[in-house]
């Protein structure tokens, strides 16, 4: 197996990072939009095939897949990351001055300073395996190789009507193109370092192309939006790095592998307490955690495409991606509380926020606030049971919002608004559209989808922590709600349906039609995933409570608590069998006695002449169209009412964390 | 350690052992359970519907219908003109219907509690998309409530789950069965909470903003009222597997033995009829005040303790 990983973990690496880099580069330097296609369609099945084939490459070398890189060749690309680490921290300071900004800079300076301050005062010695692959790195690498590529196909679509809308004389597809492939690159890379200041430098570009990305559209709100990304995903990098210091200090290493081997505990110093409370601080940041939930939600102003990557398979993953690679360290101390009560509490704010939204897009990012929050509660958990659910949702969450946010933007582009209220007789507009975001906005809530899954799972392994485990339960009544009420608009239908076919570009309806594949696939074939993927990622974690344990084969998903069966859910094709009855009966009825429609009853107040449904007899015999909205509970559950008290009682949270470890 | 000793588990054991009792105890039994939870449930639902409609009458000072009168209407609703607002509707009938069936099936064959809310809710969730699917001002707004009224005793139900597990250390319903003494006497305030939010799931007065069972609702029949013939008939079959569902979990506080637990649900659904017809109704808003505070106090309240008890 040792040959079969050198032989091809050169290639692999290559066509994964360094293609997309090249990919970037050839989007700017040939602006030509049939070359750009076709280099978006390559890339996507280079990146798809070659992760696959990494996946199976992996999974043959049961997850260890260090991959040896000569004592020269390591210098050079430390160096060429130094470079890449200077240069964007450089044009931060650049940017911020231009634009008469003082966060952002200042936090760029602080980094620049404890990095060199870092360089000076300790002697690191370079690892010699920088990178290592192991199921969690495939994991965060499927999702951006998989779900990424597909997203930037859909931007070859969708990006031409975008830039319709903005009355472009000159195409900025370029440059969108080229930081989305960036971005694509950079988070394998990130995936891939085992070399913690790799990962500190990608983790900076990733914010970097969110900046970009974010303001690309230059209007003055996008501008503004991007950066408050920068501001406080800048601070998040401070926290990152002062993290790195810490911990080195402490035990003078700069390989995850071996800081992960560690346990909090008497016999460590502080600072690697400290250190390791640093690096959740900057995954909060990253995964818009309360109180620094503010960039996500202006992030949607930028191209859809954009939501959709940042949503799905990057950078708030990479956030999250952190806290659960360093589970195990903190995994049942203080600070893992800690962490799982705030995870748990963002959860729980997020979702009692979504309520109140109306923006279709709003509810979609809070949703994923909320989601991140529940991951990083499962991380903070950090059984064998919690952990798997983290790593699960990861997944599910990333194919379903990745979904959701392409549907939201097939949507607005055609009725020319986002807001929830205006999405009632979808069906008759865009049957297929619609179809296709329902399908997606059930696999966030119902069962046998994935992300239901977790919630129980989430549940049932939080069950001894009885303040994160009432955080969760509130919060998952909060988001029946606000979905249960999205899609009983989007699922209205005047009385006489009519079926249009619906005009959508090749490119958008391939990738949501893939897209909702990829979803079923996820939910459906949960057993072999969670067993050929995460299980065995959770069998090599030495210190991780293993008194609770997932197991997951065709006939059901079970929960073994000190080798007794505590919970089990039925096999997901049972629910599909039961999918189908619904489906398949009211046809067979339909067929045998067809009904005849009517307009709505209405209490006998609708207008005689009015066979759709929508005027009334109002006071006065007057006809008056009938107007229902949902409620949103704004006094409750707004923004105004919330966002406030919640990001205090988060931020306390946060010192609270701190407060633990010193 | 990694296989659970469950029969469940292990389905080639029931050619491997060979033996008729154990063929009884893994086909018959789980048979039977089906059995009982999708023929007998319904028949049982329907019966305490005609109860609740006897009882009803004469605390108002009626004759009332006889007691088989809910299977007259079944069938009498069954028999009509097929009439239907739009074309989706019936999905979402047989969506509430199916499920309210599958998650009794749970129920019988001492399945996982916490999915078995999960699937109940999805049952209400569907009856509420088919409301929601008609442009009716009336039916909109009774989904909406019902909503409301889900976010209101979702939480108390799932805290219901974890109280149970924190007594029997499992979230299968059949160790309930297997451990030594009743749910009641760890869990009282648990119960309390539960049977308070019966109210509103069973959408009895002071509770029923959704939808009424008595005909002095301002959103006239609220969620139900675009639904007619065979969709209502089969919501009012969803109704009574609800019904026997939540008086059977009920029962699960007193399983020691069973037949004192039935009686208690018994007692608790005549308890129901009383609070329906002595109670006007409120506003949502209060009903989401009361519950947040008491229902899910009252089961916090109950869990923290179980928890320190734990520790001793």
């Amino acid at each position: 197996m040792e040959v079969f990983a050198s032989t091809y973990a050169l290639p692999l690496l290559a066509a994964l990072v360094l293609l997309p880099a090249l990919a970037a580069v050839l989007s700017l330097a040939i602006p030509q939009k049939a070359f750009r296609n076709a280099l978006v369609i390559l890339t996507t099945v280079v990146m798809i095939s070659a992760s696959s084939f990494l996946a199976y490459a992996i999974v043959q070398a049961a997850g260890k897949f260090p991959i040896e890189i000569s004592e020269h060749a390591t210098e050079t690309i430390t160096w060429i990351i130094r470079g890449i680490d200077a240069i964007v921290l450089i044009y931060v300071i650049w940017r911020g001055i231009q634009s008469k900004r003082a966060v952002a800079p200042i936090l760029a300076v602080i980094q620049i300073a404890s990095l060199v301050c870092f360089e000076l005062f300790f002697h690191i010695t370079e690892p010699a395996t920088p990178i290592t692959l192991d199921y969690l790195s495939l994991v965060l690498i499927l999702l951006a190789s998989i779900i990424g590529p597909l997203i930037l196909v859909f931007g070859i679509g969708y990006m031409d009507s975008h830039e319709e809308h903005l009355h472009l004389t000159k195409s900025r597809q370029p440059r969108f193109f080229a930081i989305l492939f960036l971005f694509l690159g950079v988070m394998n890379a990130l995936a891939m370092s085992d070399n913690i200041l790799w990962m500190y430098t990608f983790w900076e570009v990733t914010t970097l192309c969110s900046f970009l990305l974010i303001g690309h559209d230059g209007t003055e709100i996008s501008i503004k939006n991007a950066f408050r990304t920068l501001d406080l995903n800048m601070l998040g990098g401070v926290a990152f790095i002062w993290g790195i210091i810490a911990i080195y200090h402490a035990q003078s290493t700069i390989l995850i592998s071996d800081i992960v081997k560690l346990h909090i505990g008497p016999g460590l110093e502080w600072t690697f307490a400290v250190g390791i409370a640093m690096l959740c601080l900057a995954g909060f940041t990253k995964a818009a955690q309360f109180p620094f939930q503010s960039w996500l939600l202006g992030a949607m102003v930028a191209p859809t495409p954009v939501s959709a990557l940042l949503h799905s398979s990057t950078m708030v993953k990479a956030g999250v991606f952190l806290i659960v690679r360093l589970s195990p360290v903190f995994a049942s101390t203080l600070l893992g509380n800690v962490v799982a009560f705030a995870g748990g509490f963002t959860f729980l704010a997020a979702s009692a926020i979504a309520i109140s939204q109306s923006n279709g897009k709003r509810v979609l990012a809070y949703s994923t606030i909320a989601n991140l929050g529940l991951i990083i509660c499962c991380a903070g958990i950090g059984t064998q049971a919690a952990l798997g659910a983290a790593i699960l949702l990861i997944i599910f969450h990333a194919v379903s919002k990745g979904l959701l946010f392409l549907c939201i933007g097939t949507i607005e582009e055609k009725i020319g608004s986002r807001d929830i209220e205006d999405m009632q007789g979808l069906m008759k507009i865009m049957p297929y559209t619609t179809f296709i975001t329902v399908f997606g906005m059930m696999s966030m809530l119902l069962p046998p989808f994935g992300v239901l899954m977790t919630k129980w799972l989430a549940i049932e392994a939080s069950v001894y922590l009885p303040p994160v485990l009432l955080l969760i339960i509130l919060g998952s009544a909060f988001t029946v709600v606000f979905w249960a009420k999205w899609i009983g608009i989007i699922l209205t239908m005047s009385y006489k349906p009519s079926y249009p076919v619906e005009k959508l570009k090749p490119s958008m309806s391939f990738t949501l039609g893939a897209l909702l594949a990829i979803v079923l696939a996820a939910s459906f074939g949960f057993a072999p995933m969670y067993n050929t993927l995460i299980k065995p990622h959770l069998d090599s974690l030495q210190d991780i409570s293993k008194s609770l344990v997932l197991q997951a084969d065709p006939s059901g998903i079970y929960l073994n608590s000190n080798g007794f069966m505590s919970g089990e859910v039925m096999s997901s094709f049972l629910f599909g069998i039961l999918f189908l009855l619904v489906l398949g009966v009211p046809y067979f009825f339909y067929r045998t006695r067809p009904e005849t429609v009517k307009p709505p009853y209405f209490g006998g107040e609708l207008a005689n002449a009015d066979i759709r449904g929508i005027d009334f007899i109002g006071p006065g015999d007057k006809v008056e169209q009938i107007i229902v909205h949902n409620y949103y509970m704004a006094s409750i559950f707004g923004e105004g009412a919330l966002t406030l008290w919640t990001s205090l009682i988060a931020g306390a949270i946060i010192l609270v964390m701190f407060g633990v470890v010193l | 350690m990694d296989q659970p000793h469950r029969w469940r588990h292990h389905p080639g054991d029931v050619w491997g052992g060979a033996l008729m009792e154990d063929l009884l105890h893994q086909i018959t039994w789980p048979m039977l359970a089906i059995f009982a939870a999708i023929v007998v449930a319904p028949l049982l639902g329907g019966l305490l519907t005609g109860l609740d409609r006897k009882l009803t009458a004469r605390m108002q000072g009626r004759f009332g219908p006889p007691i088989l009168q809910p299977f007259f209407d079944f069938f009498k609703l069954i028999g009509k003109e097929r009439i239907t607002v739009n074309s989706t509707q019936m999905l979402y009938v047989l969506g509430s219907l199916f499920f309210a069936v599958t998650s009794l099936v749970m129920l019988a064959l001492g399945h996982d509690l916490l999915m078995l809310v999960f699937v109940l809710a999805f049952s209400n969730i569907s009856l509420i998309m088919g409301a929601m699917s008609v442009r009716s001002p009336f039916s909109k707004i009774g989904a909406q409530r019902e909503i409301i009224q889900m976010m209101a005793y979702e939480p108390v139900i799932l805290l219901m789950v974890v109280g149970i597990y924190l007594v029997t250390k499992s979230f299968l319903i059949q160790d309930i069965f297997t451990y030594g003494s009743p749910l009641l006497y760890k869990l009282p305030l648990v119960f309390a909470a539960f049977l308070y939010i019966l109210t509103i799931k069973l959408r009895k007065s002071p509770f029923d903003f959704s939808t009424s069972h008595h005909g002095h609702q301002e959103l006239i029949k609220g969620l139900t009222i675009e639904f007619s013939g065979v969709q209502l008939a089969l919501i009012e079959l969803t109704h009574w597997y609800e019904t026997v569902l939540l008086l059977c979990l009920v029962a699960l506080f007193f399983a020691q033995p069973i037949w004192v637990g039935i009686i208690i649900a018994l007692v608790a659904f005549v308890l129901e009829i009383i609070i329906d017809n002595i109670c006007a109704r409120t506003t949502w808003k209060f009903m989401l005040q009361l519950t947040w505070s008491f229902g899910i106090g009252a089961a916090i309240t109950n869990i923290v303790w179980l928890y320190l008890a734990m520790g001793r």
